[in-house]
């Protein structure tokens, strides 16, 4: 797991899809690969009411990535300084094991240039102190980008507020 | 931008930079600079007409809309001059569909069609006639060279020395296969002339009826010229009727391939002789605008040796060889001794054994090896029973009376000298001999015949006695007069004189309409892509060269009927079927490197790629390492190693041979297809010790994705 950790507020996220499209800006992408997805789940009936749910999918950023295994050319690689998992292109060979490797099918194929395009959290961006170029954009603020510690908290946070007993819902 | 690289393809770097950076932040240049970028690079990939310039052209004027950014009137302008500037190369790659350079790799013409001195389209026309199609291989050919059968017979086929093949088994049958074809197209009434142009009011004489004048005469009738084409002897040919014999080329075949050009409305003139039957200001008078001169070297040098003014049965091979074309079928004596081993001293001696000599024997003063004869032919020979001497220097014919009784002769050795790579015969005293001879046949060289061709002031003579000229356009130093062939080269081959008779035509036709002559000649141009002939990688390394049937030997050595009968039908199809398809291929061995040093599979053996250090190649390999990940095939710049799907399989293909094949596995969840078992036991095998083996659903990339969705977020 890289020490950075982009959580995304599932409740918050309304399914617009900005995050794909500043993504494929950001890396002049053509159309097919999509480094981050946002994935409909449902809709399905909670009782009488219809639910649907958008999940952001990018990369998980693994501590131990399979796709790095897998990469016979060493195109796959994992930075040392914040084990963030990205792909050197110049030395990738377009043999696409890294994308049958993932089981969370992260690593995408760009036609284009027959090499494999990936999530690299947008390192550029945050070498200079910038948020990636998706959650720099998402309309809901659902999205957001920082530390492991920060994440957990966030999450902890969320789980408190869902189960205290103000919550209607719960 | 710098000028090392070919322009083309610098301006694709260029342009692809300046739109990859981000350099071109107004969305229209940048608009502008991908649609030329388009275009520019189907000029690369030889996919263009010549509109796309035109079109280039417009787009570069859209740059310099008002209030246009700074960026995009610099590339604007940066594209401006270089496409003015070389305008020509642009509109080379998109003619001769060619990059000289090979910068453009995907437009390198194959090593066969670049070794043939027409620059006939090879591969194309090896995999029409793999196909079946005859009359399609002769349409390709022709346009480079109007006697395909002729040269099916006889060419030197320098191609075949060129062939890649070669590095794996035996060169492909280049030569024989375009007479099959030629043969195959003429009999079933499909060998047919392209549409000529209207006559465009222009006339043109042809001096020679030769393959060099046949060539020119073709060319310019189809571009629409008047020709007339001016002939000494009583037939046409020139040296392929009166030189060769008719059991390498029979008449026949001459006949019907030069009844083609007359067909096209070119006229020949027999039995005039220039300078004495026509004389250039009597044709200027009539019309004629421009000349091209094909005299050849019709003139036999002689030994210059004792004894050799004395008798009457001292023959030049080219006066034998011509009477005897001619229809004079009289042995010119019981022991003949041919002086020369190049080609036409093997036909002189084969001849003379046809019309009944009882010995003949070939004297040469350097060895084997160093002969000029095609070693082929050299074989023939020997099998009808022809006997060489090697190191052999004539010294004296010897006799009495009228009559010869012998060649005295003195042994030689090959002896190094300084300032010459050629190894020099030189007498070893006390060693000379008599070999027994009634007829000494001088065949050691011709030259050119000048006689008639003084009203030619203008053009220069080289010190071996052929025409000057320019190779680009095969124009004279005299306005409108040009010459190729044997005239200009000295005594060489049919192909060399219907490649410089083509490029005469164009070289006429420029003068014609004042067009400035080319500096360099043109690059071979590859007529089209026939799409490669699909086979397994078992078939591709067996199969075997045929074997040529010949005549039987009694019939060799008592008739001028045709040696070589020809392949059968199947054997044709299968041997042009053999072709590597160098002109979709061209061997950079990316492919290999990628596999071996990049995946670290090394599934691929195909030491042919490596031109300096061949090694072993051998297709069949391939399968039993390959994974079918398709690096290869994503690499190859030509699309000639590509990947497909067909029946459920995947498959590893290289122009048109199946390398692999593996089954396709789909999707549990939606279909979708998926990796092979091989690939996938890959990326086991790599990442087995970071993932625990569990039970997995073979499952898409799209799928993962939405089932992790699921799993990890159900709906609250």
């Amino acid at each position: 797991m890289s020490k950075h950790y982009l959580s995304q507020d599932t409740k918050k996220c309304i399914g617009c899809h900005t995050c794909e499209i500043q993504c494929k800006l950001n890396k002049n992408l053509p159309v097919g690969p999509k480094l981050c997805q946002v994935i409909q789940v449902g809709p399905k009936l909670v009782g009488e009411i219809p639910k649907i749910s958008f999940i952001f999918m990018s990369c998980f950023h693994c501590e131990n990535p399979w796709c790095v295994s897998a990469c016979p050319t060493g195109a796959m690689q994992k930075r040392a300084k914040d084990g963030i998992v990205f792909i050197d292109k110049d030395l990738c060979v377009g043999c696409k094991t890294c994308v049958s490797a993932c089981p969370w099918g992260a690593p995408q194929w760009n036609p284009n240039i027959g090499k494999v395009e990936k999530c690299d959290y947008c390192m550029d961006r945050i070498d200079q102190g910038l948020e990636p170029a998706c959650v720099s954009t998402c309309t809901t603020n659902c999205l957001s980008f920082g530390t492991v510690e920060d994440a957990t908290l966030i999450r902890r946070e969320r789980h408190a507020a869902s189960v205290s007993s103000f919550d209607e819902n719960s | 931008m710098a000028e090392k690289i070919c322009v083309v393809r610098q301006t694709i770097i260029y342009l692809s930079d300046k739109i990859r950076s981000g350099y071109l932040s107004d969305p229209k240049g940048r608009r502008i600079s991908e649609q030329i970028l388009l275009l520019i690079e189907e000029i690369a990939e030889g996919a263009a007409s010549l509109d796309h310039l035109t079109g280039i052209d417009t787009l570069v004027e859209s740059y310099f809309y008002e209030g246009s950014p700074q960026p995009n009137l610099e590339v604007g302008k940066a594209l401006k001059e270089t496409i003015v500037e070389h305008r020509e190369i642009f509109q080379s790659h998109i003619e001769t569909r060619n990059c000289p350079s090979h910068d453009c790799g995907k437009l390198a013409p194959s090593p066969c069609q670049m070794a043939c001195p027409a620059g006939i389209d090879i591969p194309t026309y090896l995999t029409l006639i793999a196909k079946g199609k005859d009359a399609e291989a002769i349409e390709v050919i022709r346009r480079d060279n109007p006697l395909p059968w002729v040269c099916g017979l006889i060419c030197t086929r320098p191609c075949e020395f060129m062939c890649v093949r070669a590095r794996i088994d035996a060169p492909i049958s280049i030569k024989f296969l375009k007479a099959f074809a030629a043969e195959r197209a003429m009999s079933d009434r499909a060998y047919k002339n392209p549409p000529k142009k209207e006559f465009n009011g222009k006339k043109v004489c042809v001096v020679g009826a030769g393959p060099g004048g046949i060539s020119a005469a073709y060319y310019l009738a189809l571009m629409g010229y008047g020709v007339r084409v001016i002939e000494a002897l009583p037939v046409s040919g020139g040296m392929m009727m009166v030189g060769i014999p008719r059991y390498r080329l029979p008449r026949e075949v001459i006949d019907r391939e030069v009844a083609m050009v007359e067909e096209l409305g070119v006229e020949f003139c027999y039995n005039t002789r220039f300078g004495r039957d026509v004389t250039l200001e009597g044709l200027k008078e009539e019309g004629f605008e421009a000349f091209f001169l094909a005299i050849g070297a019709h003139k036999a040098w002689t030994l210059g040796i004792e004894g050799e003014q004395k008798f009457p049965k001292v023959l030049d091979a080219m006066t034998f060889l011509k009477d005897v074309a001619l229809g004079d079928h009289h042995a010119p004596g019981k022991n003949v001794v041919v002086v020369g081993c190049g080609n036409v001293a093997i036909d002189a001696a084969r001849t003379s054994l046809r019309l009944g000599a009882e010995s003949v024997t070939i004297a040469y003063r350097r060895s084997r090896n160093q002969a000029p004869a095609d070693p082929e032919e050299m074989e023939h020979a020997e099998e009808e029973g022809i006997k060489f001497v090697f190191l052999t220097i004539p010294q004296e014919i010897l006799g009495e009376g009228q009559t010869i009784t012998g060649l005295s002769c003195m042994k030689a050795e090959l002896v190094k000298v300084k300032n010459s790579d050629r190894l020099v015969p030189t007498p070893i005293d006390g060693q000379d001999f008599i070999v027994k001879a009634d007829v000494v046949i001088a065949a050691i060289g011709q030259y050119v015949d000048t006689s008639g061709m003084e009203a030619f002031e203008g053009v220069n003579w080289s010190r071996r006695g052929t025409i000057e000229v320019n190779h680009a356009s095969m124009e004279t130093a005299m306005p409108g007069v040009f010459a190729a062939g044997d005239a200009v080269s000295g005594p060489a081959t049919v192909i060399e004189a219907i490649g410089g008779g083509k490029r005469a035509a164009y070289g006429i036709d420029r003068y014609l309409n004042n067009i400035p002559q080319p500096r360099m000649p043109r690059i071979p141009v590859r007529q089209t892509i026939e799409s490669p002939v699909e086979m397994t990688a078992s078939r591709k390394m067996t199969l075997k060269p045929p074997v040529m049937p010949m005549l039987n030997m009694d019939r060799r050595r008592t008739t001028f009927q045709q040696v070589e009968l020809g392949y059968d039908e199947e054997s044709v199809r299968q041997e042009a079927s053999r072709c590597l398809r160098c002109d979709i291929c061209r061997r950079c061995g990316k492919c290999v490197e990628i596999c071996r040093d990049k995946m670290g599979i090394d599934a691929l053996q195909l030491g042919y790629m490596d031109f300096d250090v061949v090694t072993e190649t051998d297709f069949r390999t391939t399968a039993e390492n390959c994974i079918t990940c398709g690096a290869c095939a994503a690499n190859c710049e030509n699309k000639a190693i590509v990947i497909d799907e067909k029946d459920g399989q995947r498959r590893l293909v290289l122009c048109g041979t199946v390398l692999n094949s593996q089954t396709i596995q789909y999707c549990d969840e939606c279909n979708a297809v998926l990796p092979s078992a091989e690939y996938l036991q890959f990326i086991t095998n790599k990442t087995g010790h970071v993932t625990q083996v569990v039970d997995q659903r073979l499952l898409c990339n799209d799928c993962q994705r939405k089932i992790g969705a699921r799993v990890n977020h159900p709906i609250p």
